[in-house]
């Protein structure tokens, strides 16, 4: 695919033909304690320049952490802000289509979130989108992923990469360039913040009312980190108060503070932890210039870094001077379309999460192979792109996920169980279209009464209903859980789908099976399926 | 006994000696007369100025019964004092300058003054003309039985004040007094022009006046009639906060100004001592405040008589700006800017490039955007039409305008609404800060992305000042200052929080840190025994914490020369505390405005250029701006130009430990060079060199249509 844009006209007298001119981007962040914008002009290489990048304070974490609503007041000072940055997007003409508004904690977890919704809709046209946490993983890979393949130490290591915001932690472990653990935990500095304001905590007790919340979270994670073996741990701190520590002691450090990573030695990050809890919000403000938000949650992000990094046993905590922004735009640059690699992450871990609940590996993984051959080979047929044939490998590897709960019904368990799980880099969204397409492998077809089912648009119920007919089909040949049908040829005649297989003398027992789930893909397709030998 | 001299020198004194430097070109007869005229308008327009805001400022701390010193160990009220004495000083130089030295001339530059009774048949009768169709209407006289009743006057307007005498009513034998107030206001005129031959012949407004003054009071004698004129106190504190719309605030400061207290009554010298204490005991104020002078008041209109006297000797030999070498008026200037840095020096240089920089943007189908603050800027002024132009095309144009410089409002209202009504965006600056940066950001989209396109200056977008004033601009592309220059003006308007900048220091934030971590590091130079050297110029300096970074630099020995034309509260060349440091102050025909700063750095040498002085105002309350210089070229330039100042025999002055303003010393084997002269012939020679080498490239004329 092309970067294009509208104006192509405009250069069409440009004797270079496919030299489009760079497109410009913007992401919105509305945060817990700020919204941002940041504009960015992606180039033809997919590299992303930042055009400009701005902040303004709105208290939205306040309110929802402590009332579970965003109030009217907070709302309103939301639209002022979008508004004005409505206006710097104009200076930028940049359109609806370039922009992406993204919410995170605060907003997700606000009971009248579809009223803010609204209200920002009508008053400033910007579409919000909460952002799930798993998608926050995958954005947030996305952006330190370049970073972690400039620095071969790192990319050798294991990378603890740790996000502390306002309203949630989020943790990534990296291994030799995949993600091996990713999880969000509802661990923020101004959650903390709230917590000690909420119980009136005397300010002697406040570091270890805040220390015992932030192993609450760290023992689990933990586990997932530290697995005993001798690989070398590294930490790396993504968020705006680390790239703040950076700065102040960028000097000490003989570091120019630009793209790559700063070092910051533990020991230097403790010392200037201990200083900033020692003073008050005013003082932080007076001396380090930074705003009211930012100094209230500084001390309570510092001390769950340091936590972190103690736990782990780290001697230096590396800020990364990427955000969630970054990752964002590296997502618009490269136009939803999934590398390769990043399509084997969440490959990954569905693979993790399907030893998990015992499934037969090589059958799953298998049925998810010969599911992606067939949609290759009908390519014609179903017209869908390549991030619909990612859902159906994961729906083909976790299909039968339900049977770690019983036999009856197992499909219906699939279904819950992938439903209830985190797929790393999945939204809520997608992650309910891989658990419908898993459920219809078997049994019923798709209806109405289904109530998951029938929540989604026309289009989306087609997508489940043709990926599930292709899954069914797989299922079938693999049958014999002996994965001897390796390869086959698709073609079509007479309205029938000729599946012809070489090198497999009897395939009695897919026939049946097709009779009995292939009914599916005859309602979707218009056709019904034939398994053939091939004549060599 | 050096050890009680005070540290600094007291900046209102330091302003006087400033405004004496001024006075000291309208003396001297090495001048043209008509400049010379001219300069002195310069001084009593300052001295004005310096009575409403700072002396005005002074009178009500005094009034508040402070004791705070100053820096240099004076209380508010021993300035005031000082100031008086100085003031009354500097006020006789200016009229023994005027009576003794300049009107004595006029005659050789084609002026005359009459007086009214010097006047023959057909100039008496213009004279009598003039005074009943254009000046009595205009005048009211009011009659001030006791001080109470005496008239609200308008700042610095002239009046008369007439000592009447009659036959009491009662009693014809008693004789009584009274006075009566004739306001002049905004009486258009101050020169009755009169027909002659040859030279420009005219009369002073006030003596026609006083001339027919039996005219406004038919049955009394009209014993003295006193041209006076009072100066008020401007400096009325604006509470921003306690407003919500500051544009309205704005205007009732207008209004406000007006009745504020009266710091300085001038008066002809030969008013009565009765007709003297009259006013007095009316104003209010003390014999210190009464300036008493032997010549016209308000020279500030004999600006006027420098434009009409007549004769090429007379004046400045022209100097017209010259045309950038490194601007192609044929080329596109973003395509010129996109080449190279254009580093201009005005007014040697022409500020055209600049304004068609904005006119260009506001007219080129590919500009997005135009940002840019304006602060004080022309009548008229084509950049405002510009902005103006580029909203109604379309372009998203936003304006910071500064309401609140000084004198200017009325016009700045004007013009902020006419911004408005076209669809400029137009912000009034940042709650409690003045925004004094110059900045001008182009937003344009091009082939390869977005390009941002930024003009810094270090004076204001003015196009008429721009021709008279010593300024840097320079035009860049660089992506790290277009980058900060968006952000920063983001956090100006509102938009966005501050953002940590990597190149450009703005005020109050980093720009203090940033030239105090300069000097810093030439003090640690100098310590690694390398050579330590700073060398700036601004137009003030007074802020004590940078003073005092300055003498500890040149105690660890790092050279330090300063370039101050205006006010400086260092003491230089103090043993012990500022031997290695030499202030100059340059007062020639253009005035020196431009902030630029060389500091050594090891050999790395970091130019700046900046639109800030260093004064605490500048430097914590102020929204200012300092630009490194990065470009080879330009970087040398400046250098060249800054160190030209240091060699200018003829124009430099060299401050002395005790505070007073040497001329150099001119060795006897010297040669005589004004800075400002080798300017110009620089920037000429490099002009024609230009020239020269365009020529030597043939360039083919092609038939139009062809490519």
């Amino acid at each position: 695919m092309s970067t294009g844009t509208q104006d192509t006209s405009l250069f069409a007298a440009d004797s270079d033909v496919g030299q489009l001119p760079p497109r410009q981007v913007a992401v919105i962040d509305i945060g817990t304690s700020a919204i941002r914008l940041a504009i960015g002009e992606i180039r033809n290489d997919g590299s992303v320049r930042t055009l400009d990048a701005l902040t303004q304070p709105v208290a939205l974490g306040n309110d929802t952490f402590t009332t579970g609503r965003l109030s009217r007041a907070t709302i309103e000072n939301a639209v002022r802000v979008l508004r004005s940055y409505r206006e710097v997007l104009d200076s930028y003409g940049i359109d609806d289509q370039d922009i992406r508004c993204i919410a995170t904690s605060s907003v997700r977890e606000a009971q009248n979130r579809l009223a803010f919704r609204d209200r920002i809709y009508i008053a400033t046209g910007f579409q919000v989108e909460p952002l799930d946490r798993a998608e926050v993983s995958r954005v947030t890979f996305l952006g330190v992923q370049p970073t972690l393949q400039a620095d071969p130490e790192l990319d050798l290591a294991r990378a603890v990469v740790v996000e502390v915001g306002g309203g949630s932690t989020e943790v990534l472990v990296v291994e030799n360039g995949q993600v091996a653990f990713s999880h969000t935990y509802n661990l923020g500095s101004l959650r903390l913040r709230q917590t000690l304001e909420s119980l009136r905590t005397p300010l002697h007790k406040e570091r270890e009312i805040m220390l015992a919340q932030i192993d609450r979270f760290l023992d689990p994670a933990l586990q997932h980190i530290d697995t005993g073996d001798s690989v070398a741990v590294k930490l790396i701190a993504l968020g705006a108060d680390f790239r703040f520590v950076a700065r102040q002691l960028a000097e000490e450090l003989e570091d120019d503070g630009g793209e790559s990573l700063v070092g910051v030695p533990l020991e230097r990050f403790r010392v200037f932890t201990e200083e900033v809890l020692t003073l008050s919000t005013d003082e932080l403000v007076q001396r380090f210039r930074i705003s009211y938000p930012d100094a209230e949650t500084l001390g309570a992000a510092l001390l769950t870094m340091l936590r972190f990094a103690d736990r782990l046993g780290v001697t230096r905590i590396r800020v990364s001077p990427v955000n969630l922004r970054d990752g964002l735009m590296q997502e618009m640059a490269s136009q939803g379309v999934w590398s390769d690699n990043f399509r084997q992450q969440v490959m990954n871990s569905a693979i993790e999460l399907s030893r998990k609940y015992g499934c037969d590996e090589d059958h799953a993984k298998h049925v998810a192979r010969l599911s992606g051959l067939l949609f290759e080979a009908l390519q014609s047929q179903h017209r869908l792109d390549a991030r619909h044939r990612t859902t159906l490998e994961l729906a083909s590897l976790l299909h039968e996920a339900g049977l770690f709960v019983g036999i009856s019904s197992y499909h219906k368990h699939s279904q819950y169980l992938i439903l209830n799980s985190e797929l790393f880099g999945l939204s809520r969204h997608e992650l309910t279209l891989v658990a419908l397409v898993a459920r219809y492998h078997r049994r019923a077809s798709p209806k109405p009464t289904h109530s998951l089912f029938s929540s989604l648009d026309r289009e989306e119920r087609v997508i489940v209903s043709k990926l599930a007919s292709i899954l069914r089909v797989a299922i079938a040949l693999d049958r014999s859980y002996s994965q001897r049908i390796r390869e086959f040829t698709c073609s079509i005649e007479k309205g029938r789908l000729i599946v012809e297989i070489p090198g497999v003398e009897d395939l009695s027992l897919e026939q049946i099976m097709l009779r009995q789930t292939g009914q599916m893909f005859e309602e979707t397709f218009g056709m019904s399926v034939l398994l053939r030998r091939s004549r060599l | 006994m050096a050890e009680q001299e005070p540290r600094f020198f007291n900046r209102e004194l330091s302003w006087l000696e400033f405004n004496q430097r001024v006075l000291e070109e309208a003396r001297n007869p090495d001048i043209p007369i008509l400049e010379r005229i001219r300069f002195l308008a310069i001084t009593a327009s300052n001295l004005d100025e310096f009575f409403m805001v700072r002396v005005g400022g002074l009178q009500t701390i005094v009034g508040s019964h402070s004791q705070k010193l100053d820096p240099a160990g004076m209380t508010p009220a021993e300035q005031l004092q000082a100031i008086r004495e100085r003031t009354q000083q500097l006020t006789r130089d200016q009229y023994a300058c005027y009576v003794e030295e300049l009107e004595p001339r006029f005659p050789t530059a084609g002026l005359q003054r009459l007086r009214p009774t010097e006047l023959d048949a057909a100039q008496s009768q213009v004279m009598q003309q003039v005074f009943q169709d254009e000046i009595v209407s205009l005048l009211a006289p009011l009659a001030v039985p006791t001080p109470r009743d005496f008239p609200l006057l308008i700042n610095r307007t002239l009046s008369m004040c007439a000592r009447l005498e009659r036959p009491a009513e009662d009693d014809p034998d008693e004789i009584e007094t009274r006075y009566a107030i004739i306001p002049f206001g905004r009486v258009p005129l101050r020169f009755v022009t009169l027909p002659s031959e040859g030279a420009y012949t005219f009369v002073l407004l006030e003596e026609v006046v006083q001339h027919f003054a039996g005219y406004f009071f038919p049955e009394e004698t009209v014993c003295e009639c006193v041209t006076f004129r009072i100066t008020r106190n401007a400096d009325m504190a604006i509470r921003e906060d306690l407003a919500s719309d500051l544009l309205s605030e704005m205007e009732d400061l207008l209004v406000a100004r007006r009745e504020s207290d009266c710091v300085r009554l001038e008066l002809a010298d030969d008013a009565s001592d009765e007709l003297t204490g009259f006013l007095q005991e009316c104003l209010e104020i003390s014999s210190d405040e009464v300036y008493r002078v032997p010549g016209p008041l308000d020279l500030t209109p004999f600006f006027q008589l420098a434009d009409a006297g007549s004769g090429e000797e007379n004046r400045y030999e022209s100097w017209p700006p010259k045309p950038s070498p490194l601007v192609d008026p044929q080329e596109s200037l973003f395509d010129t800017i996109a080449r190279q840095d254009v580093l201009l020096y005005h007014p040697y240089e022409s500020f055209d490039p600049v304004v068609r920089f904005v006119n260009e943007a506001a007219d080129d189908p590919d500009v997005l955007a135009i940002k840019q603050t304006l602060y004080r800027t022309s009548r008229n002024s084509p950049i405002v039409a510009a902005l103006a132009r580029a909203a109604e095309k379309g372009k998203h144009v936003t304006a910071i305008v500064e309401l609140k410089a000084r004198f200017d409002e009325e016009r700045n209202i004007e013009w902020a609404r006419a911004l408005e009504h076209a669809g400029v965006q137009v912000f009034y600056g940042i709650k409690g800060l003045k925004t004094h940066a110059k900045i001008c950001i182009v937003i344009r989209r091009e082939p390869q992305g977005i390009q941002r396109y930024v003009h810094f200056g270090t004076g204001n977008y003015n196009d008429a000042t721009a021709r008279i004033y010593s300024d840097a601009s320079l035009l860049t592309c660089d992506e790290q200052l277009g980058a900060d220059a968006v952000s920063f003006f983001n956090s100006v308007t509102g938009f966005s929080l501050p953002q940590p900048l990597a190149r450009i220091a703005p005020a109050p934030l980093t720009l203090r840190e940033t030239i105090e971590e300069m000097i810093e590091a030439e003090i640690e130079f100098t310590r690694q025994k390398q050579a330590g050297e700073i060398t700036a110029k601004v137009n003030s300096l007074v802020c004590p914490r940078m003073i005092e970074l300055l003498y500890r630099a040149s105690q660890a020995g790092v050279k330090v020369r300063l370039n101050i034309r205006g006010i400086c509260c260092l003491r230089p060349g103090v043993k012990g505390l500022s031997e290695n440091i030499e202030v100059i102050s340059v007062v020639d025909r253009f005035l020196e405005h431009a902030r630029v700063m060389h500091f050594r750095h090891g050999g790395d040498d970091r130019v700046l250029i900046s639109s800030a002085d260093w004064m605490p105002r500048n430097l914590d309350r102020r929204v200012e701006l300092l630009v490194p210089v990065d470009d080879a070229a330009s970087k040398k330039k400046l250098i060249t130009t800054l160190e030209s100042y240091f060699r200018d025999t003829i124009k430099g002055r060299r401050l002395q430990p005790d505070g007073r303003y040497v001329k150099f010393d001119l060795g006897p084997r010297a040669k005589a060079i004004s800075s400002q002269q080798w300017l110009y012939d620089q920037t000429c020679q490099a002009v024609e060199q230009a020239d020269r080498s365009r020529q030597t490239t043939l360039e083919a004329i092609r038939a139009p249509g062809s490519e």
